[in-house]
């Protein structure tokens, strides 16, 4: 693959660490809280403190061990939903896109029919028929999460298929006799890998926000900690309007930052994509050192002038700017 | 990156690394004078040099052509002294002047450098004075604009005072000027062909009577019979305009035909320098007649070329001593470790960097590389 | 006639024709015009000669290549592969493919950029039949004879670590893994630097005197065309408007776009000659009655705009479509047709 550029651009970074912190939330988070979720033995309505570091909630139940609990599941369902739709969407996009004709003209009908009704009712719908028991199994959940999910990135992938596809490389496969298969599996996806990761991001998204929306509505089951029900749980007991921002700012705010960090590390993905975006090589520092403008405008390129020294080797060299 | 191309940074006529701009007699004819001009990507360890002291003058009403393949650095120089280099790269020594003409009627011609020039100076200067055709018409022309509306931007932005109407009339002259029905100004430039594409951006590239106009490899993309119309267009413009023109491209049997004096650069260092005719008939650099030689004649029996062997070096990793001695079939000792300098030949008004032509070398110039050079009447080359 | 004896004809095309319909720009329904791309294109590409066929962007060479190729499919016209008739409906079978390849224009565009190079000439080597380890072993025989020595160098490497000839000669070796009979190249060298193009050419001119591969060089630089080739074939505006044997329609052209041609080619030890400018050719200056080079043409005549000529025989194996050769015989099948794998005696016109 080409050189693996470790992304140096602070925004990248950032998402990066949010994304990756709240990984680790998701595997470790119900170890790390302090207490059970459930357990309702403690004073309700404390705000903040050392014993509780967010509070408790009008049930006596310690809010950041639900925080921390609810994590698992919300990323969980989110991961789920983002795979199942990205899996979807690059097997309708891509067959769509390479194979045109009738092939093409049906999956794209199917996509478009999916990306005009309205996904949040759909799911109410969907959600509603399901059995009770099922509402807390995360895999079903997030199964029907990607079927709202995977259209928009079948319309982004057929695109990218379709103008790769009058590449030569892929015709050179055909003129070796390459099967279509084949083709669409190791030629053309291998090249769709950076819009994929993308999708995958925004899917996530997506699912994080279809999930706790359905939570907060009450149309998952009460027995499963999220921060969705959480929030639910919070606007049941008036939590807003008596003052209890404790309860329902931590969901909140994790959801926030979740959505932050995939947002961030999509900035890097597009970044790899194009290379002109990258900060060319220079970084600010690099740049503030050799009094170079800190925003290289187009038509006006930068003059750098060496100054030679006495010492040996380039390296030695003093720059100084023009 | 080699040690000895920063530590030549210091030429006779720099003073506190500043040049001085040309003055004189000859002066007010010279329109541009490039030194020691250079040009990298990135900084520190992992920069490249792109573009390797080179030195250029241009007349007016000249023609002056840059030869070279890819990596040679012929657009680099070329777009890097009109400033238009996009990140990461960087100019990192040299002067270009560029003379603008007298400050007062009657007095002697400015000059100003455009490599310290600041944006106002440099937009006084663009297009008005210096335009550029650029290599693909189909990348560079807007798709989802007109044609009419690409000259009304280029009189709006320089031209305020024109009329609507004026601007119309002006536009039209323009395109019957390269050859092209009015009824074009309608078209978007995916409705035109690219001979007609190319004629569109030269017509925008005269619009404002500019002294330089720069041409990027104008006429590579066309097929033969439109780049031999395009080119007749241009002698005829530069006939009735003239304009100074510097051509850049690959092709160097264009160039005997088009310029007056030729530049061939390899590696971003310029190798040979001399009239077009002296150097087609007569190349001194190995580097040229290989190039010469690479082109299948359309005359005389057929025989087995060979070309030059290798290819053209990586930038990042380049050889030391002359860039070319890894596949010049003349390289002596000498060219793996030292940097020939750009040398004029004795009695020759032309430029050569390469170790067979000093004196004292200690091998004897082959043949091939000491034919007469032709005596014409444009005073370009002499006898050997 | 002896020569004609032991030519073998590896693949030939008879009367190819290729339409495609466009929509005139500006009218939303209906009206569609035809675009003749090949129009009664005949052809003889034979073992151990280079055939070159010469025309600029629209003269329809790059769609004749993908019909040889059996990529597109003719509108009419058939092909004769080692003597046997091909069904033009049929789908293209991976015999022939195995028989006759295609090398394309751009060496960076026709590597996948995420695979290495090993992957583009094992690949065609196992849809063949191959198996993995014999694989890898005939991958480097074929990167042996394009001369990238040593293979095990290149193998593992990404298509960006290539310079642009040394991808064309990949390209050409993945080609030849599958010893084909026929090779097709598309403008091989014309998107290569100029001191690497001769080399490639060179090469080119080499696999077919060693290995007896009959060539197809398709190209829009006649000098080029003349170095390799040793049949010239002209084409304007989907036909062939001259062909002939050797140099001679470099050295004598007879055609009036040939000569046009010929006159625009930069060359230096004549001076800038004058040539008529009328315009190029686009889709509105091709005549779609008569001659298609009618608009253009120096030497027009009435006949020329109402009817099409045959091409004419003007030289010993030189033949042009010109009605100002029409005191001469006319030739129908226009090359004579040389023996073929399995025929016996030759049979001319």
């Amino acid at each position: 693959m080409k050189t693996r550029h470790l992304p140096r651009s602070p925004k990248v970074v950032l998402g990066l660490g949010i994304t990756v912190f709240f990984l680790l939330l998701t595997i470790f988070g119900p170890y790390l809280a302090p207490f059970s979720p459930n357990d309702t033995s403690f004073a309700a309505n404390l705000a903040p403190s050392w014993h509780h570091w967010f509070g408790t909630t009008s049930l006596g139940q310690d809010i950041f061990s639900q925080t921390l609990v609810g994590a698992r599941a919300t990323i969980v369902v989110a991961l789920v939903a983002g795979l199942v739709a990205t899996a979807l969407s690059t097997l309708v996009g891509v067959s769509a896109g390479y194979l045109g004709g009738f092939t093409d003209d049906g999956l794209s009908l199917m996509s478009n029919v999916f990306l005009a009704i309205p996904g949040l009712p759909l799911l109410i719908v969907i959600d509603s028929y399901l059995p009770v028991g099922s509402r807390s199994n995360a895999l079903i959940i997030g199964l029907v999460i990607s079927l709202t999910g995977w259209a928009w990135g079948a319309r982004v992938l057929r695109a990218q298929t379709m103008s790769l596809r009058n590449r030569d490389f892929i015709e050179a496969s055909r003129i070796i006799g390459e099967s279509r298969w084949r083709i669409m599996l190791t030629e053309v996806a291998p090249n769709l890998l950076p819009v994929l990761a993308s999708s995958l991001l925004f899917t996530v998204l997506y699912s994080v926000g279809a999930y706790v929306t359905l939570a907060y509505i009450g149309l998952t089951s009460t027995s499963v900690w999220n921060w969705g029900t959480m929030l639910f749980w919070a606007q049941a007991n008036n939590a807003p309007l008596s003052g209890e921002w404790y309860w329902f700012v931590p969901p909140g705010v994790c959801i926030a930052l979740v959505g932050t960090g995939l947002s961030l590390l999509n900035f890097g993905i597009d970044e790899f994509i194009n290379p002109r975006l990258r900060e060319s090589g220079l970084t600010a520092r690099q740049r503030r050192r050799r009094g170079l403008p800190r925003r290289v405008r187009l038509g006006l390129t930068p003059v750098l002038r060496p100054v030679v020294a006495k010492a040996s080797g380039p390296a030695a060299t003093s720059k100084a700017a023009s | 990156m080699s040690t000895d191309a920063l530590e030549r940074r210091a030429p006779a006529d720099v003073v506190d690394g500043a040049a001085r701009p040309p003055s004189g007699p000859a002066a007010n004819e010279r329109i541009l004078q490039i030194k020691d001009f250079c040009v990298d990507y990135g900084v520190d360890e992992g920069a490249v040099r792109a573009v390797d002291s080179v030195d250029l003058h241009l007349d007016r009403s000249k023609v002056l052509g840059v030869a070279g393949e890819s990596g040679s650095g012929k657009s680099t120089l070329v777009y890097g002294f009109t400033r238009l280099l996009r990140a990461p790269a960087l100019i990192t020594g040299g002067t270009a002047f560029f003379n603008v003409g007298p400050a007062s009627e009657g007095g002697p011609n400015e000059f100003i450098d455009l490599v310290t020039a600041n944006e106002a100076t440099l937009r006084r200067v663009r297009w008005t004075q210096i335009s550029v055709v650029i290599q693909s018409a189909l990348n560079a022309l807007n798709p989802v604009v007109r044609v009419g509306s690409l000259f009304n931007q280029v009189f709006k932005a320089h031209r305020r005072e024109m009329s609507r109407a004026d601007r119309r009339a002006r536009a039209i002259e323009l395109l019957e000027m390269v050859g092209l029905n009015q009824d074009r100004l309608q078209r978007f430039p995916h409705e035109l062909s690219g001979g007609q594409r190319q004629r569109v951006m030269i017509a925008l590239a005269l619009a404002l009577d500019p002294q330089l106009v720069i041409m990027d490899e104008p006429t590579t993309a066309l097929d033969v019979v439109t780049q031999r119309e395009i080119l007749s267009e241009l002698a005829e413009l530069r006939a009735r305009f003239g304009f100074a023109m510097i051509f850049i491209t690959h092709d160097l049997s264009l160039l005997v035909e088009l310029a007056d004096e030729i530049v061939v650069m390899y590696a971003g260092r310029l190798v040979e320098r001399a009239g077009a005719r002296a150097l087609y008939d007569a190349p001194r650099h190995p580097y040229t007649l290989g190039l010469l030689n690479s082109f299948p004649p359309m005359h005389g029996e057929r025989q087995e070329l060979t070309g030059i062997p290798g290819a053209p070096p990586d930038l990042s990793d380049m050889p030391g001593g002359c860039a070319f001695h890894p596949r010049c079939p003349y390289a002596m000792e000498r060219c793996t470790t030292e940097r020939p300098p750009l040398a004029r030949l004795s009695e020759e008004d032309r430029y050569v960097a390469c170790w067979l032509h000093v004196d004292g070398a200690h091998a004897a110039v082959p043949v091939e590389l000491r034919q007469a050079a032709p005596t014409t009447s444009s005073g370009e080359g002499g006898a050997a | 006639m002896s020569d004609t004896d032991t030519v073998v004809s590896e693949l030939e095309a008879r009367h190819l024709t290729r339409h495609f319909k466009v929509r005139v720009p500006g009218h939303v329904l209906g009206a569609k015009r035809i675009v003749r791309a090949v129009d009664d294109v005949s052809l003889d590409l034979r073992a151990g000669e280079v055939t070159a066929v010469v025309g600029e962007s629209g003269s329809g060479k790059s769609v004749l290549a993908r019909l040889l190729a059996r990529i597109l499919t003719p509108t009419a016209g058939e092909l004769i592969l080692g003597g046997t008739p091909i069904a033009p409906k049929a789908r293209r079978s991976l015999a022939y493919t195995s028989d006759v390849q295609l090398v394309l224009q751009d060496p960076f565009g026709s590597m996948n950029p995420v695979h290495q190079i090993h992957h583009n000439l094992i690949r065609p080597l196992r849809i063949h039949g191959a198996s993995k380890d014999e694989s890898r072993a005939l991958a480097e025989s074929a990167l042996r004879r394009v001369s990238l020595e040593p293979p095990e160098r290149f193998l593992d490497r990404f298509p960006h670590e290539l310079s642009g000839g040394q991808l064309q000669r990949v390209s050409i070796a993945r080609a030849l893994c599958v010893q084909p009979k026929v090779l097709l190249a598309d403008e091989p060298i014309s998107m290569l630097d100029v001191s690497v193009r001769l080399g490639v050419l060179n090469l080119l001119r080499g696999l077919c005197d060693d290995e007896r591969l009959a060539i197809l060089y398709i190209t829009h630089d006649i000098a080029s065309a003349r170095y390799l080739a040793e049949e010239i074939i002209v084409m304007y505006a989907g036909q062939v408007v001259e062909r002939s044997r050797g140099t001679v329609l470099v050295d004598s052209p007879t055609h009036p776009y040939t000569q046009l041609l010929i006159a625009s080619v930069p060359d230096p030890s004549n001076p800038l000659s004058l040539v008529p400018d009328i315009g190029e050719q686009n889709l509105t200056t091709i005549a779609q009655e008569g001659c298609r080079f009618s608009p253009r043409c120096a030497h027009v005549m009435d006949i020329c705009r109402t009817q099409e000529p045959p091409a004419f025989l003007v030289g010993d194996s030189h033949t042009s479509k010109c009605w100002l050769y029409r005191d001469r015989p006319e030739v129908s099948v226009e090359m004579p047709i040389p023996k073929r794998r399995g025929e016996g005696a030759t049979t001319t016109t």
